[in-house]
């Protein structure tokens, strides 16, 4: 019991305690519900069957119906789109700004503050202030790209088929650009100034420059950025709901949205859970993606 | 502009803000000569350095390199090489990627780009570590990598910046000396900027001595040691440091007392206006302790034996240091005799510090 106690206060017993905290609040309410998940994707559920566990087993059934239905390739392939551009903007724009406050002029420390308030904004908020701006009547970006003479006639960015996915993008570019600067500024932060001058002493411009040390030097941190950009994309909600609802006919349905229409508007519990297993696959390769590129960072 | 100056300043400032941190240097390097800036720290040598690298713009003043104005070339067409207090080596590429860097740059093909490297890695033993990256180098072999990165370009010339300043005692003493051979070898350019001015005195043919952004004095290591011009040149070269003492000098004006508590005469190897305050210095290598004749009487306060050589502080103030070759001959520690010869005691004006 001494024993128990003395490791409890400086031995291992505390380390494992202090772990298994961790663990059984992570099992209870992640693993648990993930593997429940994944098992309704192999049964059949209803409204009736819901309180029970033993359903009955259909195997792939759920995968098969899924597939068959005519909406679900159109709704990965939009969800494919809107995660390759919300990524790409996110990425490009917020490495811009990284590098555009890497230069440290007067009071560019607190104008990167600021941009901190977009991650700040619930996703819901953010939504609603982009449904005023991507309205078609009275929005200001109709307003401003007719009078720069992009476009001659107003565009319904929310209502019209050819842009509701568009208007969702735009805005999630918006709200994640400045996560990925202030990771991508701390990464630019970390190379040291000598190294670039030591390069331009070695003749490089600074296109070479960039090319042949910033970027080769930021692989980890790009890494981290964009995996954890495809995590927090493939999770993006809250904006289709306030932006889109995934309309209209689908035109803005992602598997993510999708997935929630299924289980809550639909009660098809098991299709929900069939599209959440395809995404969590997809997840964990992201996953395992940023964990070895923050693994590899290079130290000099 | 003479032949065979490779870099040459004119009238050169440097401001930051307020901060005037060079004043008016003027410098010329002779082809094929080894410069050291020296100075205590924030005397603006490294400044200086990365004015001709290119790294820091210059206010006023005209700089040129092999007969070219530079003033306003960026560092990467100044044809330059320079080896970083921390190397700077290129974290993500192995030695011999770092070697050839400034090569392919310019758009040598890598094959021939990695026999030239293999080439610098013969000359200063790095051969069998082409394949490693920086961060599985030692500081020595980090240095060498840096140092091959500078000879590889074959530049106008080469700037250090306090290189050896990271590596330990006895590796920094061999490093001197590679340094000064590689040098020698390459026939090329060198300024070497470094606070410890025994790095300066062996190492370069020309010392430059910095003070508050300006030049104090510049000459051969010998002419430092044996003319300063003033007190703080005379105090900054040499190891350990002149003793100041203040002194004035006797009516005859050919000896100066000492002011210590008990005040001492000794004698001047020339005549100085009788009466003037002045300070006195004398190098601890010149107070003997074995002479046959004796000018000056001090008790010892401490002594610290090394082996080769005895340090000694005498119990005056201020107080006065000494050294004695060998082992301790002292015998009664409250009665020592020193003799200082003439020639060996310096003096400086008591208000501007300047040599007489």
């Amino acid at each position: 019991m001494r024993a128990l106690l003395a490791s409890l206060r400086d031995g291992r017993g505390f380390d494992i305690s202090l772990i298994s905290i961790t663990m059984t609040f992570l099992l209870l309410f992640c693993g648990v519900p993930l593997i429940y998940n994944a098992i309704m994707s192999f049964q059949e559920v209803d409204i009736f069957n819901l309180n029970t566990f033993i359903r009955p087993w259909v195997g792939f059934d759920n995968y098969r119906a899924l597939f068959a239905d005519a909406t679900t390739l159109p709704i990965f392939y939009n969800t494919l789109v809107f995660v390759f551009f919300s990524i790409a903007g996110q990425f490009l724009v917020g490495f811009a700004l990284a590098l555009f406050f890497s230069l440290k002029f007067s009071g560019s420390t607190y104008l990167r503050g600021l941009f901190l308030v977009s991650w700040v904004m619930p996703g819901l908020v953010v939504g609603a202030i982009w449904n005023w701006i991507l309205s078609g009547d009275f929005g200001i970006l109709n307003h401003v790209l007719k009078y720069i003479g992009v476009i001659s006639d107003n565009i319904f960015w929310r209502s019209d088929i050819h842009f509701s996915l568009w208007a969702v993008i735009i805005a999630n570019i918006w709200l994640g650009t400045a996560f990925n600067m202030i990771l991508l500024s701390v990464g630019l932060a970390a190379i040291p100034n000598d190294i670039y001058e030591a390069a331009q002493l070695d003749g490089a411009n600074a296109i070479q420059r960039f090319r042949t040390i910033t970027l080769p030097m930021m692989r980890a941190t790009i890494g981290a950025v964009v995996s954890l950009g495809l995590i927090f994309t493939l999770q993006q909600f809250d904006l289709f709901a306030a932006i889109t609802s995934g309309g209209p006919a689908n035109s803005s349905n992602v598997a993510q949205y999708r997935a929630w229409e299924m289980s809550f508007k639909e009660y098809d519990f098991a299709r929900g859970a069939t599209i959440s297993v395809l995404m969590i696959g997809v997840v964990m390769i992201a996953s395992i993606i940023y964990v070895r590129s923050t693994k590899q960072e290079i130290r000099g | 502009m003479s032949e065979g100056i490779q870099i040459e300043i004119n009238n050169l400032n440097k401001h930051f803000g307020h901060l005037h941190v060079l004043k008016n240097i003027n410098l010329s390097i002779p082809k094929g000569e080894f410069v050291a800036l020296v100075g205590p720290s924030g005397c603006g040598k490294s400044t200086l350095l990365r004015s001709i690298a290119g790294l820091e713009k210059i206010s006023s003043g005209d700089m040129s390199i092999a007969g070219e104005i530079v003033n306003h070339l960026p560092p990467r067409k100044r044809d330059i090489a320079m080896v970083f207090q921390s190397y700077a080596l290129y974290p993500h590429m192995n030695v011999q990627d770092n070697l050839t860097y400034s090569l392919r740059i310019k758009g040598m093909k890598k094959k021939s780009a990695n026999i030239e490297a293999a080439k610098v890695a013969k000359t200063i033993g790095l051969s069998e570590l082409l394949q490693r990256y920086p961060r599985e180098l030692s500081g020595g072999q980090r240095q060498r990598v840096a140092m091959g990165r500078a000879i590889i370009r074959e530049p106008k010339a080469f700037l250090f910046d306090e290189p050896l300043s990271n590596l330990d005692a006895s590796l920094r003493v061999h490093m001197r000396k590679e340094i000064r051979s590689l040098h020698d070898k390459l026939g090329a350019t060198s300024v070497y900027v470094t606070h410890d001015q025994i790095e300066a005195m062996t190492m370069a043919d020309q010392v430059v001595v910095l003070n508050e952004g300006e030049i104090v004095q510049q000459g051969s290591p010998l002419e430092l040691y044996d003319s300063p011009v003033n007190k703080f040149v005379a105090g900054f070269i040499g190891s350990p440091a002149m003793n100041f003492i203040k002194g004035i000098v006797s009516s005859d004006g050919r000896s100066v007392e000492l002011q210590f508590k008990v005040k001492q005469k000794i004698s001047l190897k020339s005549v100085f206006t009788p009466g003037m305050t002045v300070d006195v210095g004398i190098r601890p290598e010149h107070l003997d302790i074995n002479a046959s004749q004796t000018n000056l009487k001090v008790a010892v306060n401490s002594m610290e034996a090394t082996g080769s050589s005895t340090y000694y502080v005498a119990d005056t103030e201020p107080a006065l240091s000494f050294i004695e070759q060998g082992r301790s001959s002292i015998v009664d520690r409250e009665n020592v005799n020193l003799y200082v010869a003439p020639e060996h005691v310096y003096l400086f004006d008591a208000k501007s510090g300047l040599a007489l």
